[in-house]
């Protein structure tokens, strides 16, 4: 590409053809002042501030907008150029309050900056009469119209990037302001809180609402958010050892200067007065405050002499998906050296063990295979058992714009109605549990009509012959019948999907929790090797992860099957490997899963039990048998930050830290490593996961040999073939912008150089029925009488299980209580009207909670958020596991639903 | 106000077999908009989602566009829109109390509409014939050379005493 010269401010530079004087001219480290001019938004030069001259035609020109040209002379801070700029901030300042005394917005506003740097006091023009603000109930936002200079960041940034497109210029001239349809409170409007708009406002017109600080702070730590597994780099704002705002971060590959609402707002939880502070020892039925010294050394004698009384296998460990990287490696490594056991599972073993081994098996690649970004590219977009919206907003934001600016096509397949339902091309709504049926069939069309990859499925893939005898089956009449989709539609979505050059498929837990999760998975990858889909710029497979970690947590090996990296405990020559490193001998025996040292506990093999992190009471199905399991455990401890359900059945409760007190790296659901910084100094006596395992380690005698982060990741990096080059990029300064993309990731070829079709077949789901290990007893017998589907999944202003986000005053506030959705057709017949009380009862369990009435749910389906603590979801659940993955299904149980005294008061509950 | 709703509704299928016309283009938002004006005298409010959809825009776009120009309504107007005109020439020639009678006669305040739905009033800043000053427009017609007289028999002549 030939490169264009001009002359800036006397000096000649040159750069890209379609490149700005304004892009140029930061390059060349010349400042022009903007307003509503961002990096990640389209330029529309509306404030005209960054105004410069060119000398040769005496043109003033908004150098956001303006390409450069070859020769072009042009002047940025003429007297000429100046004046003009000044009259234009006077004009701006008339129209605007003399507020910046009482202003939070302070030193961060943009307007005042520019005002002071170019000596504008008071302007001297006739004041113009200002608008009211608006007024507003929700927690997050805040508007002044008075104060808005309609820049337009807050309209773009909605539009472009959130995709939500809740606000847009109303009225005209003195009147004008962004503002949301029927001009009504952004909680009346599609906003989704995100809070992109107002990181973004160069004013104090759009503020944080309910905000613990109103001025601006001196330090800023760029690090990764804790909540979803999109992993959004984040930037919290400290004020006396408190985090007082969190804004999107620099580190921006990810989430391109936006966030989600738990982002912007539910870091609230930090500060919780529930955070524990100090060690706790359950002494006659309640806890009391005891040193560390204490309580880590009756930690460490109690899980000695279990050892030594009923060896290594009476012991387990419940890793954490939330914790980091260099947590989790030291982990597995305590509890396979210090302990000597393979009992180690992590949380999100749950929900992605489908994943782990159906991809494994098919592209020899247990996880995502493509960037986020690379989304945006895809022509066709298969979404499937996933809300990225709620779970993974900024997959949701990416798939939005792709179908909203780049013009691909998305086949949603989801019976509910979903935020994306409005952006699909093709919305299928097969009944729950049948999506192998779905998959199988679009593969089938796919290959009747030739629509296959030839090459790529002759050159790179095996077992193609199997698979295609499997299918044979599998007509869209037969898929029909199962599904309930029709069976044009079902041809129509192959032959889209199969047109497509790059075409990509995201999954959530929506697969992955069902019975049949790692045979969807099968499917689908069936589905991209079949079409050459692996590899490919904007093509691929997407599994969300739900948690932060829960990827970095399987890589690290926190799993009962694998050491770091993938390699197989029953693999003498892997193991080897780590023997000679660690200077132990490993067992080789396959651990117990997360699901089976419960199980096991409740029958008594399991008798002591180290969790960190994790919330099985509220997270595992069959809420009672897990309690009991855990009661009936000799000893218990639980590493926490809060005094959490599980934490409350433990023998001693340890105090850990929240990501904003430590150091080191989460990997995302990309498989990008992402930096942890610390921002504060930890609360109370608490401390981090990683200084309690290795002082527990001490305690027990079998100290690991580790005096800092740095050495666990020089080791990790040693051990773990996925993270080769990882402990460099982590000596980035924090000031160096470009974290590496760091080994973790899919490299675009297939690990094996091959992919392999697994021949996978629809089996009903048989409600209520066991099918775990041979031998075991059911829990429970069949019953009749619960003729609802339920369905669970994750809400945008709550996470998890709750224990942060319902610890989060602002997102607590917004959204206080669980519901449980039913349609208008369900709700009539059985006399239940929004916000009645009502009962859900499944086979093992009940609860009560609101009913909220929605359109969008198939007949005989309701739908709940898992993440209240107060009506435990899960609970409902009877443990059916996934034959391969040994994974529970919590997507969809069999219940019913009633009313529940006297008809409520029909106040709304603002949720979702 | 109920009435106004039994319109819109009425309506509703109506224009979205106008915007099935434009669908999936969005460079014609306002054409589109103008089509709906024509036909119905103003834009419900309740289509603006349907266009939204059928445009694929954000339906707070198109309000955006919408509240931007003068000539787009949102409310319902009369069958016949008067309009007078209260630029400098109409002015000294004694265009306010034109105007004062005008809203006399019809009952209602200028931007307001007469309950049978017959009249809407407006003013305007000019409407390019200060020489027959001071001026009124009915729909397409224009009057000038106002006098009280003038006003009653006009408002006669269109059903009004
Ligand atoms: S509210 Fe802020 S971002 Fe939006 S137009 Fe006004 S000044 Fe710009
Ligand atoms: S918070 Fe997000 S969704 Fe709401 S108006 Fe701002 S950018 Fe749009
Ligand atoms: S919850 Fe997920 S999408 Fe939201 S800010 Fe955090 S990482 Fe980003
Ligand atoms: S920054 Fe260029 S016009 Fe606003």
């Amino acid at each position: 590409m030939q490169s264009v010269t001009i002359t800036l401010d006397g000096r000649e530079v040159s750069g890209y053809p379609g490149m700005t004087i304004l892009e140029l001219a930061r390059e060349s480290g010349i400042n022009i002042p903007t307003l509503c001019y961002d990096p990640h938004l389209s330029s529309i030069g509306a404030c005209r501030v960054c105004l410069v001259e060119n000398e040769q035609s005496g043109a003033l020109l908004a150098s956001c907008v303006t390409p450069i040209a070859p020769g072009m002379v042009i002047n940025t801070h003429s007297p000429r150029v100046t004046g003009h700029r000044s009259t234009i901030v006077k004009l701006m300042l008339a129209s605007h309050p003399d507020s910046c005394l009482v202003c939070d917005k302070g030193n961060r506003c943009q307007l005042r900056q520019i005002a002071s740097d170019m000596g504008i006091g008071l302007s001297e023009f006739q004041r113009i009469p200002q608008m009211a603000a608006i007024e507003e109930v929700n927690p997050f936002i805040e508007r002044d119209a008075s104060k808005c200079i309609l820049c337009a960041k807050c309209i773009r940034a909605c539009q472009e990037l959130a995709v939500e497109g809740a606000i847009d210029y109303f009225r005209r001239g003195f009147t004008a302001k962004p503002a949301t349809l029927n001009d009504l409170p952004l909680e009346d409007s599609e906003c989704s809180f995100c809070g992109t708009c107002v990181a973004l406002c160069p004013t104090g017109a759009l503020m944080e609402k309910e905000r613990a600080y109103r001025g601006t702070t001196k330090t800023a730590t760029q690090t990764t958010c804790p909540f979803c597994g999109c992993g959004c780099s984040i930037c919290l704002e400290v004020k006396d050892n408190h985090v007082v705002r969190v804004t999107p971060g620099k580190q921006d590959a990810v989430n391109h200067g936006t966030l989600c609402v738990r982002g912007s707002y539910g870091c609230d939880f930090i500060h919780s007065p529930d955070r524990l502070t100090k060690p706790l020892v359950k002494a006659n039925e309640s806890f009391e405050e005891v040193s560390w010294e204490q309580a880590l050394e009756l930690a460490a004698t109690e899980f000695k002499r279990i050892k030594d009384k009923h060896g290594p296998d009476s012991l387990a460990v419940l890793g954490s998906s939330k914790c980091t990287n260099e947590e989790n490696y030291l982990l597995q490594r305590f509890a396979r050296c210090v302990l000597g056991t393979n009992n180690i599972d992590n949380g999100s073993s749950l929900y992605n063990a489908a994943t782990r081994i159906g991809l494994g098996t098919s592209i020899g690649f247990p996880g995502t295979t493509n960037y986020v970004s690379a989304l945006e590219e895809s022509e066709v977009i298969i979404a499937i058992g996933a809300d990225p919206p709620s779970s993974a907003p900024i997959v949701g934001y990416t798939i939005k714009r792709a179908v909203k600016y780049k013009g691909a096509k998305l086949i949603l397949i989801d019976p509910r109605r979903t935020k994306l339902s409005s952006f699909a091309y093709l919305w299928l709504r097969p009944k729950v549990g049948t999506d192998v049926a779905l998959l199988n069939s679009l593969a089938k069309v796919i290959i009747d009509e030739g629509l296959l990859d030839e090459e790529f499925v002759a050159r790179e893939t095996d077992n193609f012959e199997a698979c295609t005898k499997t299918l044979e089956e599998y007509s869209p009449e037969y898929a029909e019948a199962i599904t309930g989709i029709a069976s044009k539609e079902i041809r129509a979505a192959a032959r889209l999907y199969a047109a497509a050059s790059q075409a990509a498929i995201v999954y959530g837990s929506g697969i992955t929790q069902h019975t049949s999760g790692t045979d969807s998975v099968k499917a689908l990858a069936n589905l991209a090797i079949l079409t050459g889909n692996i590899g490919r710029r904007g093509g691929g497979i997407y599994a969300l992860q739900r948690e932060n970690n829960a990827q970095g947590a399987c890589d690290m090996g926190a799993l009962p099957n694998f050491l770091p990296g993938y390699q197989n405990v029953s693999d003498a020559q892997a193991r080897r490997k780590f023997e000679d490193r660690w200077g132990v001998s490993l067992p080789a025996n396959p651990g117990l899963t997360a699901l089976e040292i419960v199980e096991q506990a409740r029958q008594g093999k399991i008798a002591g039990l180290y969790i960190i992190g994790e919330n099985p009471v509220l997270s595992f199905p069959h809420s009672s048998l897990v309690t009991q399991a855990l009661t009936s455990l000799d000893f218990m401890v639980v590493q926490d930050m809060f005094l959490t359900e599980t934490a409350k059945l433990a023998s001693v409760v340890l105090p850990a830290t929240s990501f904003a007190e430590k150091e080191g790296t989460f990997t995302n659901f990309e498989g990008r490593v992402n930096q942890v910084r610390k921002a504060i100094e930890p609360l109370g006596q608490s401390l981090s996961d990683w200084e309690i395992i290795l002082r527990l380690a001490d305690k027990m005698g079998c100290p690991l040999p580790f005096s800092s982060l740095q050495q666990v990741m020089d080791e990790v990096e040693e051990l773990v073939p996925l993270y080769e080059g990882y402990a460099d990029s982590q000596r980035l300064h924090e000031d160096e912008l470009s974290i590496r993309e760091a080994g973790r990731s899919y490299r675009g070829q297939l690990l094996r150089g091959f992919a392999r079709f697994s021949p996978v077949q629809y089996t009903p789901h048989v409600p209520r029925q066991i099918r775990g290990r041979e031998g075991k007893a059911p829990f429970l017998e069949a019953k009749e009488g619960y003729p609802f589907t339920l369905l669970t999944g994750t809400i945008l202003y709550h996470f998890g299980t709750g224990t942060r986000s319902s610890r989060a005053w602002r997102l607590k506030k917004f959204s206080p209580q669980s519901f449980v959705e039913i349609g208008e057709a369900d709700a009539q017949k059985l006399g239940i009207s929004h916000c009645d009380k009502v009962s859900v009862i499944s086979p093992v369990s009940k609860l009560t909670t609101i009913a909220k009435i929605i359109d969008g749910l198939p007949e005989g389906t309701l739908f709940m958020p898992i993440s209240f603590p107060e009506t435990p979801v899960n609970g409902l659940f009877d443990i059916t596991l996934d034959p391969e993955a040994k994974t529970p299904s919590l997507k969809a149980c069999n219940v019913r639903i009633e009313r529940v005294g006297p008809h409520g008061e029909k106040e709304d509950s603002r949720t979702s | 106000m109920a009435k106004k709703k039994i319109v819109a509704q009425a309506d509703l299928a109506r224009i979205e077999t106008v915007i099935a016309e434009y669908q999936n283009e969005r460079w014609a938002l306002l054409p589109l908009l103008e089509r709906i004006q024509q036909e119905f005298g103003f834009i419900p409010p309740s289509s603006i989602g349907l266009i939204a959809k059928g445009l694929r825009l954000f339906p707070a776009q198109v309000q955006g566009v919408i509240t931007f120009y003068a000539q787009l309504y949102t409310t319902p107007r009369g069958k016949n829109i008067v309009r007078v005109c209260r630029g400098t020439a109409c002015h000294v020639r004694g265009g306010k109390t034109i105007l004062k009678l005008v809203k006399r006669h019809l009952g209602i305040q200028e931007g307001e509409i007469t309950p049978d739905f017959e009249y809407s009033l407006e003013t305007v800043a000019c409407i390019g014939c200060c020489a027959l000053a001071p001026n009124m427009v009915i729909n397409r017609n224009i009057y000038g050379r106002m006098n009280p007289k003038k006003v009653a028999l006009i408002f006669g002549q269109h059903g009004r005493q």
